[in-house]
């Protein structure tokens, strides 16, 4: 009897984990007003400190995200000390270029994961606007496909607060975005949290 | 007849001598930084034995710092404020207290880094770049610098200072480092600033204010 509960539970265990983080959701109308309304307009040139953990891993750093003349936008990581290990450039005709990496971090994985990550904390997916509607559990999910992953900013079914931003493919849940403050272009602090492995960035505001 | 091959052969000398002089500048190395104010060394040998003993007489350092860092191609500049201690030999410690909170404290081979989230305890010889780093740091602050294989240096002087602009020799500090341009006050042999300017021309420059040399420093500031 013991040997059977136990068994559906990790039956139940693997299921769940085998269930679609996006299952739930249900197709519905966009509400135009309310997505021109929440959708993220990237973050405005700040200075943050940044503390990255990745499997096991702990490095802390400065973040700058830069908002340049061009509408082109940098995100420059650097250690305390000043020296600069990454240097990503998302250029205004959607172009990325890695201008500067460290050696020690100069892998096309690395590389990919990080320019995901900044790209959904700027927001760029959603520069286009064919976005598509879904609602789940109170929430309204606003959502782009872009190749195999979709990337959606998550309002209240009131449309009174954006409450996170997501990155995903079509069953799993990849990476979370929520920040703090009240002001979306300006954040206290950020946290990007992914979930298909163990790696989370936290950004907290410098104030100079 | 003559003279047009005098002016053809003289045209051919002059563009050969521009184009060699293009191709030395083209090269890596070649452009050297001037520094305003300043005249390299004449005596070399007698600067570099007068360095190693008048630095060998700060025992210990404490201080306040200003750091200074320049995203050129950004337009964008961060300063930040700390304290900052020497004990010889290879004890440092270094305190960021404004706008973050950061301290590295190196003892030997071994470091503690502890930022807002976590202390991670290094031993810097388990990792070659972490001990370049820290040797640099001892080196530079203790006045044994100029004989570290890692660097080829110029030196130059004005009335006030001596400067030693260093470049490093290993690809692995080059990633990192253009050159690294050190300050050094006359009057005691002490750092003033350091200057490292890296690749993509992004600099971050360390002053040291308040300077409190060879006054007693606790073993427990260096505590790991």
């Amino acid at each position: 009897m013991m040997c059977l509960r136990s068994s559906l539970l990790i039956v139940c265990v693997l299921l769940m984990g085998c269930s679609s983080a996006y299952k739930g959701l249900t197709p519905i109308p966009v509400d135009k007003a309310c997505a021109e309304r929440m959708r993220p307009r990237g973050i405005a040139t700040s200075w943050y400190t940044a503390s990255i953990d990745v499997v096991g891993k702990h490095m802390s750093g400065l973040l700058l995200v830069k908002e340049m003349p061009d509408s082109s936008r940098r995100v420059v990581f650097t250690n305390e000390a000043g020296i600069t290990f990454l240097d990503f450039e998302f250029g205004a005709s959607g172009i990325f270029q890695a201008r500067q990496v460290i050696k020690q971090l100069k892998h096309k994985a690395v590389i990919e994961t990080l320019r995901k990550d900044f790209a959904l904390m700027l927001g760029i997916p959603f520069e286009q606007s064919d976005y598509q509607a879904w609602s789940l559990d109170n929430e309204v999910f606003y959502g782009v496909t872009q190749k195999k992953e979709s990337a959606y900013f998550i309002t209240d079914t009131e449309c009174a607060s954006l409450r996170r931003l997501e990155l995903g493919s079509r069953r799993k849940r990849k990476v979370t975005v929520s920040t703090a403050g009240t002001d979306p272009r300006r954040p206290e602090g950020l946290t990007l949290q992914h979930h298909t492995f163990n790696m989370v960035i936290v950004l907290k505001k410098l104030e100079r | 007849m003559r003279n047009t091959s005098n002016t053809s052969q003289g045209s051919i000398g002059r563009i050969c001598r521009t184009a060699v002089l293009c191709i030395f500048m083209a090269l890596p190395g070649y452009t050297q930084v001037q520094y305003n104010g300043y005249k390299p060394v004449a005596d070399l040998p007698a600067f570099r034995k007068a360095f190693a003993i008048e630095s060998a007489k700060v025992q210990t350092i404490s201080s306040d710092f200003t750091q200074e860092k320049e995203l050129t191609a950004l337009t964008e500049k961060i300063t930040s404020y700390g304290k900052f201690w020497f004990k010889r030999s290879n004890r440092v410690r270094i305190d960021y207290t404004k706008p973050f909170v950061y301290r590295m404290v190196m003892n030997g081979d071994k470091m503690l880094v502890r930022d807002e989230q976590k202390e991670n305890r290094i031993n810097v010889r388990s990792n070659k770049l972490f001990q370049q780093v820290n040797r640099i740091m001892i080196d530079c602050i203790q006045g044994t610098i100029l004989e570290s294989k890692d660097f080829t240096t110029r030196v130059f002087e004005n009335d006030k200072s001596y400067l030693l602009e260093m470049t490093p020799v290993g690809k692995g500090l080059r990633d990192f480092f253009q050159t690294i341009v050190l300050t050094v006050e006359k009057k005691d042999y002490s750092v003033r600033s350091i200057e490292m300017n890296e690749p993509a021309g992004d600099k971050t420059v360390i002053a040291f204010t308040n300077k409190i040399l060879n006054a007693a420093v606790a073993d427990d500031v260096f505590a790991l």
